[in-house]
């Protein structure tokens, strides 16, 4: 009677949900035999034969839960701290790991995320909002929930400007090599990009390159590698996961709708 | 109102919710717990919290307008809320922790909607997300 009832009820959640947003599943999704799908599958190929990145993807959830549940928005455990799973953390400079315990003192509340800017193209990765990416063989456009902003990476063989105008998520070209895309970016706004919650700063002098895989039909991977010299003594680099969400269409996230400031910032 | 568990709840939401946007602790009281149970006049689905006014009757029989907030658009929908659950119009209770700061607002926490429907607020870890 009850696993009946409870079936019902689940059945009812995803049938509203899909009538609020009119999901449609990516064409052609491999689905297991009870009609799920089959996120293990191989990734897909574009028609020019290329990886297919295309879809709507999460930030990975390895935060741990408290025994009594997850909150609305499960973090990764990089979302606060992109030095997670390093051996010794983020090999900062003196000046930014001083920054970087007075932020952390804070309790995010400087954040410039939680002050409804957009994030950085690392925090793409990280932020528990959704991103859609559209690929065209010249261009890959990934539209984000957060703040509804977007990042475009050129792949039609234009050279990376070596000192574009700072901007939030930078200025990114890519490659195809074997089955991994990599982009390379820079011109970041220097004081405003936080690589992480506890405050790890990005300057202006960086460059990052992505080393982005689609492993299988669910999941992408990210080898991410900041290389800032003004900020860390040496380039180091973090592997961040992303999973597909085959029935998610985007929703705006727009902090400001009702919470631009005051006393409900982050804070102790 | 008293629960065991309180205490131990309550170290999880402020681990929680201080990771998130914005602070459960620095706006409500975890050791204020409410239940209301009124009239809804607006819901505002809005982000980075979806917030919705009930007028609440007091035992005097005053008519008194509460303020409460759940959390993000996004999380509530992907956890099944729909906008048609919580209307103008509805009678609903709500479960929930009582501002700091003393004003007619308050954290929802589960809300019993007009079918009888618990739904969680989305900003305390009472379930696992999706």
């Amino acid at each position: 009677m009850r696993p009946a009832i409870v079936f019902f009820f689940v059945t009812a959640m995803v049938a509203s949900v899909a009538a609020q947003w009119n999901a449609v599943p990516p064409p052609g999704m491999p689905r297991n035999a009870d009609g799920s799908p089959n996120l293990n599958a191989a990734a897909p190929k574009t028609a020019d034969g290329k990886p297919d990145l295309s879809g709507v993807w999460r930030p990975d959830r390895n935060q741990k839960c408290p025994p009594d549940g997850c909150p609305d928005n499960q973090m990764s455990e990089q979302f606060l701290d992109l030095g997670w799973g390093l051996k010794d953390g983020l090999p900062y400079q003196p000046w930014a790991a001083d920054l970087v315990k007075r932020r952390t003192a804070r309790n995010g509340q400087d954040d410039p995320t939680s002050h409804c800017f957009p994030g950085g193209i690392v925090r793409l990765h990280t932020y528990p909002t959704f991103s859609k990416i559209v690929q065209t063989p010249r261009l890959i456009v990934i539209l984000s929930e957060r703040e509804v902003t977007y990042r475009q990476i050129f792949l039609d063989g234009r050279p990376l400007p070596t000192d574009p105008l700072p901007t939030w998520k930078g200025y990114s070209v890519g490659r195809w090599e074997g089955d991994a895309l990599v982009v390379e970016s820079r011109g970041f706004r220097g004081d405003d990009v936080w690589l992480d919650r506890k405050g790890s700063p990005l300057t202006e002098a960086a460059t990052i390159t992505e080393r982005i895989r689609r492993v299988n039909y669910g999941r992408l991977q990210t080898q991410l590698t900041v290389n800032d010299p003004k900020a860390y003594t040496r380039p180091f680099t973090v592997t961040l996961n992303e999973y597909l969400e085959p029935a998610a269409e985007l929703m705006d996230f727009v902090c400001l709708e009702n919470d631009g400031g005051g006393p409900q910032f982050l804070g102790k | 109102m008293t629960r065991p568990t309180l205490a131990a709840l309550l170290m999880f939401v402020f681990a929680a919710s201080a990771q998130a946007h914005h602070s459960f602790a620095a706006e409500y009281d975890g050791k204020k717990p409410a239940t209301f149970t009124g009239t809804v006049t607006k819901v505002e689905w809005t982000n980075p919290h979806v917030h919705f006014f009930v007028d609440v009757k007091d035992p005097a029989g005053a008519t008194m307008q509460w303020e409460f907030t759940m959390g993000a658009v996004n999380g509530l929908f992907r956890r099944g809320w729909t906008k048609e659950m919580l209307k103008p119009g509805d009678t609903v209770t709500v479960d929930g922790y009582l501002a700091r700061d003393g004003s007619h607002l308050a954290n929802a926490r589960i809300i019993t909607l007009r079918d009888g429907r618990r739904m969680s607020g989305g900003t305390m870890p009472d379930e696992p997300a999706n």
